[in-house]
């Protein structure tokens, strides 16, 4: 085996970071999007909406039970097989419109078990005192669950950064796609991965810490 | 009243001059970026054989040059969804791709080549892969060539996105399958230690696919065109010598 060719890796280093934003892109869009998303399934799914409750499982049972690459395959190529016009419908689209689904399923889920965690005592005594179902959610049952939820929903973060790794499949070339190529150019395989791995770690621990400063702060009314 | 007549007469002239419009749209051209030394990258940098001559045509035709990079297995979905117009990753003519697609005049003349681990002394040819593992690209022509053979269930044959090179050099697979171009490349210019295995054992040739459909065959005229200037003035000629030291673009 031949010695790691360091003057390569630290070359790459400047060409991969360019397209770092673009994964984080993917990801921060894909987040908020999916949050919005968990949040509006996980209080159907509470308040047994009827109607929106049983469509509201179906789609988390179906984003669930199948694999991320299978429909962004079925988003990106299914779609506009189906209707044509539907090829507006570009990679980083797809690619979004994909996380925000799978992620939103798996959310929803953690964000629903957090509100039901919320002591039944605390709705009984917001009721008791005249509050509106929306007001009790918003001032009450979110602020407590939010604490409860945001160790795994920064967990799902994580994995959906580490997710945009399957965005080259489409064309769009972020990080992986990039690595990928570099490394087919120079057949200098473990170099390229190695130093985008090192990237994805370190964009994550940065996200760890900020988790733990966030739990900090969430977690200061209940320190005594 | 005269305005409705100016806005229709507008937005007639608009639905009129769309197809014309086309026309100077940029080509999407879609490619892997990863077959040395056909398209791959390089500090960034999209280069190689193909590069060059879309590049060349692209100027001829006097139209600009789009190039989307995908992995392999998802240019044919980006050329039938759409979002591409063509593929220049060293595209084989086949009869089945034929029946979906139409195809430019060829612009690569080759042949299929067996690749070993350097001092494999087991396997001289595609006779001998009788029992081996064999490597193709996913989706590539060679993994159709490889079944064709009489021996065929005989060979267990490996499907790849990328990295087929390195996993033989490994020893994890016996043989790769490849056209004989870019194989001497990859062994002359790269640090793997691969040796050819016999004779190429199948003709190859390689177009540009367009969708069978009105926009697709004007844009095949236009490529055709195109090239066939490029090839009198000796320009497919140079390109090809400047990456193979042979011209590969003539049968």
């Amino acid at each position: 085996m031949d010695v790691l060719n360091f003057e390569y890796m630290i070359g790459l280093v400047p060409v991969l970071l360019r397209y770092l934003p673009l994964t984080l892109q993917l990801a921060g869009i894909g987040m908020v999007l999916a949050l919005i998303l968990a949040c509006l399934f996980a209080v159907v799914r509470v308040l047994r909406i009827p109607v929106l409750n049983q469509l509201t499982i179906v789609f988390i049972s179906f984003f669930r039970g199948t694999p991320l690459l299978v429909q962004l395959f079925l988003f990106y190529y299914g779609l506009p097989q189906l209707v044509s016009a539907l090829t507006v419908i570009d990679g980083i689209t797809a690619t979004i419109m994909g996380l925000t689904m799978h992620f939103s399923a798996y959310m929803a889920e953690s964000i629903r078990a957090a509100i039901v965690g919320v002591d039944r005592s605390q709705t009984e005594a917001a009721l008791s005192i005249g509050m509106t179902n929306g007001q009790l959610m918003r001032r009450i049952v979110l602020p407590q669950a939010t604490r409860v939820a945001l160790p795994t929903l920064m967990n799902y973060f994580i994995d959906m950064i580490k997710a945009t790794s399957l965005a080259f499949t489409l064309g769009v070339t972020e990080l992986m796609g990039a690595t990928q190529k570099e490394a087919a150019g120079s057949f200098l395989y473990f170099e390229a991965f190695i130093v985008a791995a090192i990237m994805y770690w370190v964009v994550v621990e940065i996200l760890s810490k900020l988790q733990n400063y966030l739990e900090f702060r969430l977690n200061k009314a209940y320190s005594r | 009243m005269k305005t409705l007549l100016i806005g229709t007469l507008f937005a007639l002239s608009l639905l009129a001059g769309a197809p014309l419009h086309a026309q100077d749209d940029p080509v999407r051209v879609g490619m892997s970026g990863q077959y040395f030394p056909f398209t791959f990258v390089e500090q960034d940098q999209l280069k190689g054989f193909d590069v060059d001559i879309m590049d060349a045509i692209g100027k001829e035709m006097g139209r600009e040059i789009q190039y989307e990079t995908a992995n392999f297995s998802g240019l044919f979905g980006m050329l039938e969804s759409g979002r591409i117009d063509t593929v220049a990753n060293q595209i084989t003519i086949t009869e089945d791709r034929k029946k979906a697609y139409l195809f430019s005049e060829p612009y690569v003349y080759d042949g299929a080549q067996v690749v070993v681990r350097e001092g494999n002394d087991e396997i001289q040819g595609v006779e001998d892969l009788k029992g081996k593992t064999v490597a193709v690209n996913l989706g590539s022509n060679f993994e159709a060539l490889l079944r064709e053979l009489p021996y065929a269930d005989e060979i267990d044959i490996k499907t790849y996105e990328s990295n087929l090179e390195r996993d033989t050099a490994l020893g994890r697979v016996d043989a790769f399958v490849m056209d004989r171009v870019s194989a001497a490349q990859i062994i002359k210019e790269k640090p793997l230690p691969l040796e050819l295995a016999g004779e190429p054992f199948s003709k190859i040739t390689n177009a540009y696919p367009f969708r069978d459909t009105e926009d697709g065959r004007a844009l095949r005229d236009e490529v055709n065109k195109a090239m066939a200037a490029l090839r009198d003035e000796g320009t497919l000629k140079s390109i090809s010598e400047k990456w193979f030291g042979t011209d590969i673009t003539r049968p």
